[in-house]
C-alpha cells in the first residue's frame, strides 16, 4: 500500500506539468525541445548555485535566521535569474511565438526543480511504512513552483524580449520580477524567522503564486495590446 | 553514420546501466524511518525433554490493540500492548489457557524494573505497597507464562513517552469502535527478527577457588575441607532481563565476602586453621543443579570423603529476622545437630531466628529441590541456608521479572554473612558455644558493605541465564579474577547443560511502531488527484484554446468517405 502513496504523491508533483503541457498549445507546436533546453539550463544553475554556496556560506548549528546569511543566500539566488535570462534569450529555438516561449522555459525549469529537489526524498521517503503529511505537501509546493516559475518566465520574457513597453508599467514589471525571485528567501525567513509549520507556508505559498499569476498575466496582457 | 551507431549505442548502455544501479542503490536504503523504536525482550523458549513450553515465534508484523477491544472481535492478527500497572491476570490466563488466537502480545513494565536505565531504577518514587503489589502480580504472570506453551511471540517492554502515547491512541480509537485492522490504519508493531533456534551444547561453567588450611608439620592424614556452595546462574520469563538479584546474586555476593575474609584470616599462618575453605561457584542451577552435579562428579572419592560438610547458599538477600537451614539428613543425626547448634547460637547473638527444614531426597526422582541435596546423594553433609521456607517448584524462584535490584536488603545480606563466617570459623578454631566475635564491626575482619553493594549492583545489571553465557563470557571471568585475589588455587571447568532442557535464542530485539494510514485513505487521495488534474487539464484547455477545443477532443473524427466523393 505504500507503494500506493508513492505514487500519489508522484502524480502530484508531477502530473500538473504533463497535464499543462498537452492541454495548452504547447503540445501542438511541439515545445517539447524548448522545455527540455530549458531543464538543462536549470541543470547547470543549480550547479553554479550550489559551488557558490559551498564557497560562501557558513553552516549555522541552529535553525535560526540569520539576516546576513539570508542576503548572501538571496544574492545567490539572482543566479537563478541569470540563467533564466540565458534560456530566454540566449538558447536558440525554432520559430515560436513569444507567447508560447515564455510558457514552455518556465515549465521545463519547474520540472527541472521539481525532479532534482522532490523525486529522491520521494522515492526514498514515501515507501516506508510510516504516514507523513510531508510528501503531499512537498507536492503542493510543486504545483505552486509551477506557477512561480511560469509567472517569472513570463516577466522575463517582458523584460529582456519586448522592446516596446508602456512606460508606467516597467517599474511594476520589474518589481514583480524583484518579488518572484527573491521568493525562496521569503519562505526561508517565513519557515525560520517566523517559525511557520509547513502546512502554513505551502498554503501561503499557493496563494501568492496564484495572486503573481494574475498579475504577471494583466501586465502580459497589458503589453501585449500596443504592438496587436 | 555507421560508426557512430555502435558508439552511440555504447553510450544509451552505459548510461542505462547507470540508471539502473542508482536505482538498485537507491532501494537499499533502509526503510526503517519509523516514529519510534523501542527495545523488546522475547520471552522464554524452552523444551523439558522434548515439550514445549514459551513462546514459540519471534517475527511480529501486526497492528497494535489494547485490552478497550470490542467483545467478539476478531485478534487473529492484532498485538495486544498490555501495561503490567493495568493487568488483569484472569484475562490473560483465560486467554492462553484456551488458546485463542492472538496475533502478539507486548507487556509494559514500569521503568523501575530497567537496570540499564541508571536514573528510572535508583528512583525511590514508588510506596512499598505498590512495589509489593506489582511483584505479586508479576510472580503471577511469569508462573503463567512459563509453563504455557504459546503459538505467537509475546515480548516485554519499558514504558516510556513514545510508547505511552501510542497506547494512549490506540485505546482511544478502540474504545469510539474502530480496531486497527488494514483498512482502518492505526499502528503496525513490526519487529523483524530471526526465527529462534535450538542453543546446541549450551555450555555451563563452575568455578571453584581452594583455600588451603594449615597442615601440621609430620601429618600425613589430609586436611578435613569446608565447602561454601553458591549457584550463579539463573532462569527466568525473559532471559534479557533475568538478573536474579535475589536469587541468587545475594548468594554470589556473600560467597564472595566470606572468601575475602577467610581469605584475611588463612594469609597469616599463625591466624590459619586446620581446615582447608572450598569455595564453589557452581551454574546449571535452575536445571536441578546440573552443574552442581557435574562439579561434584569431577572430584574423585578421597576428596568428597574429605569434606566435613558443605554450606550451599540460596536467597539471603531479602529476609527481616528469620531464616532457614533446609537439610536431607535427619535432624537426629549427630553431625547435622552440631551444625544447627552452631548457627542458631551465632543467630540469638546477632538478634534473629534460624529454623531447621527437613526434606528426604527420593534418589530416583530426578528433581532436586535445593542444591545440598546433590551433595546428600553423594552421601556428603550438606545444608542449604535460605530464607525460603518451603522447597522452590521447578523453574520457581530462578530469578524472574520480579527479582529485581530494589527487593533486595543489603542488612539481610550483611547478617547473613556474619552468621555463616562466625559459625564456620568457631567451628574451624574449635570455639563454639563461647562468647567471641571473630568478625567484629569496626575490626579490620568487618564485613565490608560498600563491597557488598558494589557487587549487588553489578550482578542486578548482568541477565545469566546459563545457555547464553558463552565460555569466554566476561562475567564468568570476572568472578574467576575475584575468586584468584582471595583463594590459592582456582579451577574453572566448562560443561555440557544436560539433554532434558533445550532452549531456544533470540531474546532481544528491535520493535518499530510505524502510524500507517488506512487502504481507503490511499484511494480517496487518488480520487482526489485524479479530479485535480482533470479539472486542471479542462481549465488549461478552455482558458488557452477555447471551449470548442475541449468538445472536439470528444467528439470521434469526421469520417474520411466525404473525400472520397
Amino acid at each position: 500500500m505504500t507503494l500506493f502513496h508513492f505514487f500519489n504523491c508522484a502524480i502530484l508533483t508531477f502530473g500538473p506539468h504533463a497535464v499543462y503541457y498537452s492541454a495548452t498549445p504547447l503540445s501542438e507546436y511541439d515545445t517539447l525541445g524548448t522545455s527540455v533546453k530549458a531543464a538543462l539550463v536549470y541543470l547547470g544553475t543549480a550547479l553554479v548555485k550550489l559551488v557558490c554556496l559551498a564557497t560562501f556560506l557558513k553552516v549555522s548549528e541552529n535553525d535560526s535566521f540569520d539576516p546576513y546569511q539570508e542576503l548572501l543566500h538571496a544574492l545567490i539566488g539572482f543566479i537563478d535569474v541569470a540563467g533564466l535570462y540565458f534560456a530566454l534569450t540566449q538558447l536558440t529555438h525554432r520559430n515560436i511565438s513569444q507567447n508560447h516561449k515564455f510558457q514552455a522555459v518556465g515549465l521545463g525549469w519547474a520540472f527541472a526543480d521539481s525532479v532534482l529537489h522532490r523525486l529522491a526524498p520521494l522515492w526514498v521517503g514515501s515507501r516506508g511504512l510510516e504516514f507523513t503529511w510531508d510528501y503531499i505537501l512537498q507536492g503542493l509546493e510543486a504545483n505552486a513552483n509551477l506557477v512561480f516559475s511560469i509567472s517569472l518566465a513570463a516577466l522575463g520574457s517582458l523584460m529582456w524580449l519586448r522592446k516596446n513597453k508602456p512606460k508606467t508599467l516597467i517599474p511594476i514589471i520589474y518589481a514583480c520580477a524583484g518579488i518572484l525571485a527573491t521568493m525562496p528567501s521569503i519562505m526561508s525567513y517565513l519557515r525560520r524567522g517566523l517559525g511557520w509549520h509547513f502546512p502554513k507556508v505551502v498554503g501561503f505559498e499557493l496563494f501568492t503564486s496564484l495572486m503573481m499569476a494574475f498579475i504577471s498575466l494583466q501586465l502580459f496582457s497589458a503589453c501585449q495590446r500596443p504592438s496587436s | 553514420m555507421s560508426s557512430k551507431n555502435p558508439r552511440e549505442r555504447q553510450m544509451l548502455e552505459s548510461i542505462y546501466s547507470m540508471i539502473a544501479l542508482v536505482f538498485i542503490l537507491v532501494t537499499c536504503v533502509d526503510l526503517c524511518d519509523a516514529a519510534t523504536v523501542v527495545d523488546v525482550y522475547r520471552l522464554i523458549q524452552y523444551d523439558i525433554s522434548g515439550v514445549p513450553f514459551g513462546s514459540r515465534f519471534a517475527t511480529l508484523n501486526h497492528h497494535a490493540g489494547s485490552l478497550h477491544f470490542a467483545p467478539g472481535a476478531d485478534l487473529s492478527r492484532t498485538v495486544l500492548v498490555i501495561p503490567v500497572r493495568e493487568l488483569n491476570i484472569t484475562f490473560v490466563k483465560e486467554y492462553i489457557s484456551q488458546r485463542k488466537p492472538l496475533g502478539g502480545l507486548l507487556f509494559l513494565l514500569p521503568q523501575m524494573f530497567n537496570f540499564g536505565n541508571r536514573e528510572a531504577a535508583t528512583e525511590g518514587k514508588y510506596q512499598v505497597r505498590e512495589k509489593e503489589l506489582m511483584n505479586t502480580v508479576l510472580a503471577e504472570l511469569e508462573r503463567l507464562l512459563i509453563h504455557a506453551n504459546i503459538p505467537y511471540p509475546v515480548y516485554f517492554a519499558f514504558e516510556d513517552d513514545d510508547i505511552d502515547a501510542v497506547l494512549a491512541d490506540v485505546k482511544r480509537s478502540d474504545v469510539s469502535g474502530q480496531p486497527a485492522t488494514a483498512t482502518t490504519g492505526g499502528y503496525k508493531l513490526v519487529v523483524s527478527a530471526p526465527e529462534p533456534k535450538k542453543i546446541v551444547s549450551p555450555s555451563i561453567t563452575n568455578i571453584q577457588g581452594w583455600l588451603p588450611g594449615l597442615k601440621a608439620d609430620g601429618d600425613p592424614n589430609q586436611l578435613p575441607t569446608i565447602a561454601i556452595v553458591a549457584s550463579y546462574d539463573t532462569f527466568g520469563t525473559a532471559p534479557a532481563l533475568s538478573v536474579g538479584s535475589d536469587s541468587n546474586g545475594s548468594g554470589v555476593v556473600a560467597l564472595l565476602e566470606l572468601a575475602r575474609l577467610f581469605s584475611l584470616l588463612y594469609s597469616n599462618p599463625k591466624t590459619r586453621g586446620r581446615y582447608n575453605l572450598l569455595f564453589g561457584l557452581t551454574s546449571g542451577g535452575p536445571y536441578n543443579y546440573n552443574g552442581t552435579h557435574k562439579w561434584l562428579r569431577s572430584f574423585d572419592q578421597r576428596q568428597r570423603e574429605s569434606i566435613d560438610y558443605a554450606i550451599c547458599l540460596n536467597s539471603i538477600g531479602s529476609w527481616d529476622n528469620e531464616l532457614w537451614i533446609h537439610v536431607s539428613k535427619p535432624p537426629e543425626n549427630a553431625f547435622i545437630k552440631q551444625i544447627f547448634e552452631g548457627f542458631s547460637t551465632v543467630a540469638e547473638e546477632l538478634g534473629f531466628e534460624v529454623g531447621l527444614k527437613h526434606k528426604k531426597i527420593n534418589i530416583s526422582n530426578p528433581r532436586v529441590a535445593w542444591e545440598h541435596e546433590q551433595f546428600s546423594k553423594l552421601r556428603v553433609t550438606a545444608a542449604t541456608l535460605s530464607e525460603l521456607s518451603a522447597a522452590p517448584e521447578l523453574l520457581e524462584s530462578t530469578g524472574g521479572l520480579s527479582d529485581s535490584r530494589h527487593f533486595i536488603n543489603e542488612t539481610a545480606i550483611v547478617r547473613s554473612i556474619k552468621l555463616v563466617a562466625e559459625s564456620i570459623a568457631r567451628h574451624i578454631y574449635g570455639r563454639q558455644g563461647k562468647n567471641i566475635q571473630i568478625f567484629a564491626d569496626n575490626t579490620s575482619l568487618a564485613v565490608n558493605s560498600p563491597y557488598i553493594r558494589s557487587w549487588v549492583d553489578l550482578l542486578s545489571k548482568t541477565p545469566r541465564v546459563a545457555p547464553f553465557l558463552s565460555k569466554n563470557d566476561p562475567f564468568v571471568t570476572a568472578l574467576k579474577k575475584e575468586l584468584e585475589d582471595h583463594t590459592r588455587e582456582v579451577n574453572v571447568h566448562h560443561e555440557v547443560l544436560d539433554g532434558m532442557f533445550t532452549l531456544y535464542d533470540s531474546t532481544k530485539a528491535k520493535l518499530n511502531i510505524y502510524q500507517v494510514a488506512s487502504v481507503t485513505f490511499d484511494l480517496l487521495l487518488l480520487l482526489v488527484l485524479g479530479s485535480y488534474l482533470i479539472t486542471l487539464f479542462t481549465f488549461l484547455v478552455i482558458t488557452t484554446r477555447g471551449l470548442d477545443d475541449l468538445i472536439s477532443l470528444f467528439r470521434r473524427p469526421p469520417s474520411r468517405k466525404v473525400k472520397t466523393a
